[in-house]
């Protein structure tokens, strides 16, 4: 018996009500994307290509911009750090805030972080921390995972959200009005950040040459965040860079749009080191941990085009899979096909577990339309799937293609199979051997069978 | 992804694909004689087999490999190739270039040169922009644009050539470019999502209350069709091969 | 060491790259939306920060209107914008503070600091460390009235990038602070702002 793949195991079995959260949401943030773009831009392919082009050469002397980088951060009063492994990210990180004596912080989402599960880790380690991004918010309060890159509660509906804010006593009353459920976490949230002694942050851009790293928020949480602190690390994987600042107005043009279809975040926001005296506010420290976790591994592959992602979801919101399974399914932080390409990649030492999720697609290509640095990502899935199967991993529901080889490559097999396969129009559907050929045939019929006809035609006529 | 410029001709070598040869002899037929009808010698190597694809998207290149190279080798030489199948011809100008960039092998990569859809070929390569063709009856067309023309000139040929026959009317639906589910031994090792995408994509086909469902597609519309029927819905589908030969039949009736 | 560790295999990974990609190079043009930047950047601007449901004032009366509409009373205003805004408010019944107290944020219903820019394109208005009295007084307060000159808006992102300037910290701010992150429902005065209005001078 041949067993079904883990993903769709994980669809059947979700709950209506989160499919539609999770259909609705993303097939919504498609449309806007599609509107945004196409209305601003009379070819905005273009700017896809472009942004491509940029990415690759960034990557391929990734050596050169990331010294490059780090001097100039340098120069502008920042403290850089490297971490290769996760545990060093980790260990970089409560470091740096135990050097400054520092026992409450808040943080704003960022991808790198649930890399490396950082939050449980600071916990352990004393620190008290408050994920200020609302919807990560939410996600800390449940002990959920994120499952979504830019909506990370986008399989939550506002009921569960109102349930979890009683329970928690953010408030006293049950509410589940959208609006509601914001001001409250509004108020809840201010205070917390008062007393802050650090944020810790993700980073969008970094540009090499003046060493300014760019963050966006719609909530301005990240702003918030750091009015208060008096210390700021950034956590930033090494692909992260651009050459230029000229640069990032390509990235900002695309990223705002093919995220939520904004023509830029709410909040832009450029630092180039601590405060300096003709600031007001502003954290007096600030330290970029760059972090390497697996990139160079991805890097050293045949699926290097992956590491140009600017973590828009653009591919999550309008992939067919990813609206049936929803984030979860990918068993990472990331989800959808950018997950399906870099989890078995970033992660190698659990490639053998994570090797089903590049078979997670029909390969319909609709990540790779609307990526706005045009990563191959269905190429990128099939290169994973053959070297899944060099690293000979059992792949569940795996039909044996070495028959069908020897049958596609011997003509007058072929020709034989054709005519004899006729017997398949008298067999009955309990007869087929594999519960997914069962699966597949209780949910459709097969047309009748008329193999060779065609042949026979073409030969018929000929004779006359 | 498709290469430029590709060879043209009044020789061609036609690919029926494994889809045609074992269930829809007729979208092969009338392959051919739209092809003869526009001037065009169809030549049909009898060796001839599958592309490849089931073995390759399941990730056991060596297995498709060969059967690559057996395509290759059945169709060598330099006429172009036609194939009633967007897929099947983005296996041989894509696919294969893919699975043996690193080996490479001139006979696959002239394969992938030569290879055309065949809506492709009439409307960009022989250049034919309208279609003579009549119904009998006002009849509303659902074209269902299958992925693996996404990116090439197929969809729009399609639709210049449908558009322009007689009584016809191409009729919109929603969510255009979604998948319809099918992907080969995807269908199989997900045959739950496989399902779920097929449905969704029929209620945007049915809301536009189509007489026909076309695409230049089989196994699309084998998937979708075959869903269809087992819900209840059964819908009428051709392949866009089909429906130019029977309407220019009509027309000169 | 990491920092080795990494730039050797960053290193060893792009060896085998044979053809490395050359800066594409572009003209900003084909970054720019014609659409967008219709007509004079003032224009430009006006139009698009409404889309991104922020208001363009240009009248002591508009910002009164607004603030009796939503009846705020407190307000903090950059002490260089008193002539501008803080007097002529605190002489219609206001009460205007130029000192921003942060540990009672919440006295605040509005807050009127400097934008040093603004960015047509985009209905974005410009904040710079620099120029700006108080981050928090721009962020905190339920309305940030940003003052802005018309000759300081850039008609383009690629011309704002270009003046982006030497400050420590820049932001751009395009529209109230919001989230859709609850059934992708948008919900505006996330933990910023609720209301942003620019208030044009010359």
């Amino acid at each position: 018996m041949i067993d079904r793949q883990p993903i769709d195991t994980y669809a059947r079995q979700i709950s209506d009500e989160k499919q539609t959260s999770v259909i609705t949401g993303s097939t919504a943030s498609t449309d806007k994307r599609f509107n945004a773009l196409f209305t601003d831009y009379a070819d905005p392919d273009s700017l896809r290509k472009l942004a491509a082009k940029i990415k690759d050469h960034t990557l391929h002397h990734l050596d050169t911009y990331l010294e490059q980088a780090e001097a100039s951060l340098q120069r502008n009063g920042v403290t850089v750090h490297f971490a290769d492994s996760g545990d060093d990210a980790r260990e970089t990180v409560l470091n740096i805030l135990r050097g400054h004596e520092v026992t409450q912080l808040t943080k704003s989402k960022s991808m790198a972080s649930e890399e490396i599960h950082l939050n449980p880790y600071l916990i352990e380690n004393g620190i008290e921390v408050l994920e200020s991004d609302l919807g990560e918010f939410i996600i800390q309060l449940d002990g959920d995972e994120p499952s979504h890159i830019v909506r990370p509660i986008i399989h939550k509906n506002r009921r569960e959200i109102a349930r979890t804010f009683q329970r928690e006593g953010i408030a006293e009353d049950y509410n589940d009005d959208p609006g509601t459920i914001t001001r409250r976490a509004r108020v809840h949230l201010r205070e917390k950040y008062m007393l802050a002694q650090a944020v810790i942050t993700g980073g969008n851009f970094i540009s090499a040459e003046s060493g300014r790293l760019v963050l966006v928020t719609n909530e301005g949480n990240t702003r918030f965040g750091m009015a208060p602190s008096k210390v700021h690390i950034a956590l930033v994987g090494i692909e992260k860079l651009v050459p230029t600042d000229r640069d990032l107005g390509v990235f900002l043009n695309l990223l705002g749009r093919s995220a939520t279809g904004q023509q830029l975040t709410v909040y832009t926001e450029f630092i180039s080191g601590p405060k300096d005296d003709s600031q007001p506010s502003g954290p007096e420290h600030m330290h970029v941990v760059f972090m390497n976790h697996g990139r160079t591994d991805v890097l050293d592959s045949n699926c290097r085009e992956i590491l140009r992602c600017i973590r828009c979801s653009a591919c999550q919101n309008v992939c067919p899979v990813y609206r049936q399974a929803s984030g979860h399914a990918y068993r990472s932080p990331y989800g959808g096909p950018i997950g399906a390409v870099l989890s078995p990649l970033l992660f190698g030492d659990r490639f053998p577990e994570l090797a089903d999720l590049p078979k997670a697609s029909s390969l319909c290509g609709a990540c790779n339309e609307v990526c706005p640095v045009d990563i191959p990502i269905p190429d990128l899935l099939l290169r994973l799937r053959d070297k899944a199967k060099r690293a000979h991993i059992p792949q569940p529901g795996d039909l044996p293609m070495t028959p069908f080889a020897t049958l596609a490559t011997s003509p007058s097999l072929w020709r034989t199979a054709m005519t004899m396969s006729k017997a398949m129009n008298h067999l009955p559907i309990q007869v087929a051997p594999v519960r997914p050929l069962q699966d597949w045939l209780g949910q459709r019929t097969l047309p009748d069978w008329h193999g060779g006809d065609f042949r026979k035609w073409l030969k018929a006529r000929k004779e006359k | 992804m498709v290469s430029t410029p590709r060879p043209v001709g009044r020789k061609v070598l036609f690919m029926a694909t494994c889809l045609c040869d074992a269930f829809y002899d007729d979208a092969a037929r009338a392959s051919v004689e739209l092809l003869e009808h526009l001037g065009v010698e169809v030549v049909f190597p009898d060796d001839q087999t599958c592309c490849g694809q089931p073995a390759f998207n399941s990730g056991d290149w060596p297995s498709s490999r060969k059967v690559a190279k057996h395509a290759a080798k059945v169709f060598a030489g330099d006429l172009p190739v036609i194939v009633p199948s967007g897929s099947c011809a983005a296996m041989h100008f894509h696919g294969h270039r893919l699975q043996f960039e690193e080996c490479p092998d001139a006979e696959v990569e002239s394969l992938a040169h030569r290879t055309w859809e065949i809506i492709d070929f009439i409307v960009n390569g022989l250049g034919i922009k309208t279609w003579d063709g009549e119904f009998e009856n006002p009849t509303r067309l659902a074209f269902h644009r299958s992925c693996h023309t996404r990116g090439t000139d197929t969809g729009e040929a399609v639709t210049t050539l449908l558009s322009s026959i007689r009584r016809a009317e191409v009729v919109p639906f929603g969510q255009t470019d979604q998948c319809c589910g099918f992907g080969g031994t995807f269908s199989v090792t997900f045959p739950h999502i496989s399902g779920r995408m097929g449905s969704l994509k029929l209620d945007h086909i049915m809301e536009s209350r189509p007489d026909l469902l076309v695409s230049a597609d089989m196994s699309c519309l084998m998937h979708l069709t075959g869903l269809a029927r087992v819900q209840g819905r059964p819908i009428p589908h051709l392949h866009v091969v089909q429906v130019l030969r029977d309407t220019l039949m009509t027309a000169r009736k | 060491m990491s920092r080795d560790t990494i730039f050797q295999k960053i290193r060893s990974a792009l060896e085998p790259i044979k053809e490395k990609a050359a800066h594409p190079g572009f003209e900003e043009a084909m970054l720019i939306s014609p659409v967008r930047t219709a007509g004079s950047p003032v224009e430009a601007f006006s139009r698009n920060f409404t889309t991104v449901n922020g208001r363009v004032m240009s009248t002591l009366e508009e910002v009164i209107d607004l603030l009796r509409a939503q009846n705020h009373q407190v307000g903090y205003c950059d002490p260089s914008l008193m002539e501008t805004l803080g007097r002529p408010l605190a002489d219609a019944g206001f009460e205007v503070r130029t000192e921003y107290c942060r540990e009672n944020y919440d006295d605040y219903d509005f807050g009127i600091t400097r934008a040093t820019g603004g960015i047509a394109e985009t209905g974005s208005i410009i904040l710079d460390d620099a120029h700006t009295s108080d981050r928090l007084a721009a962020l905190s307060p339920w309305v940030h009235i940003a003052v802005l000159s018309r000759a300081a808006i850039h008609p383009s992102v690629p011309a704002a990038i270009a003046h982006l300037g030497s400050s420590r910290n820049i932001i751009w701010v395009t529209g109230p602070s919001k989230t859709a992150d609850v059934e992708g429902i948008l919900i505006e005065g996330v933990h910023g702002p609720g209301e942003q209005i620019a208030f044009l001078v010359d």
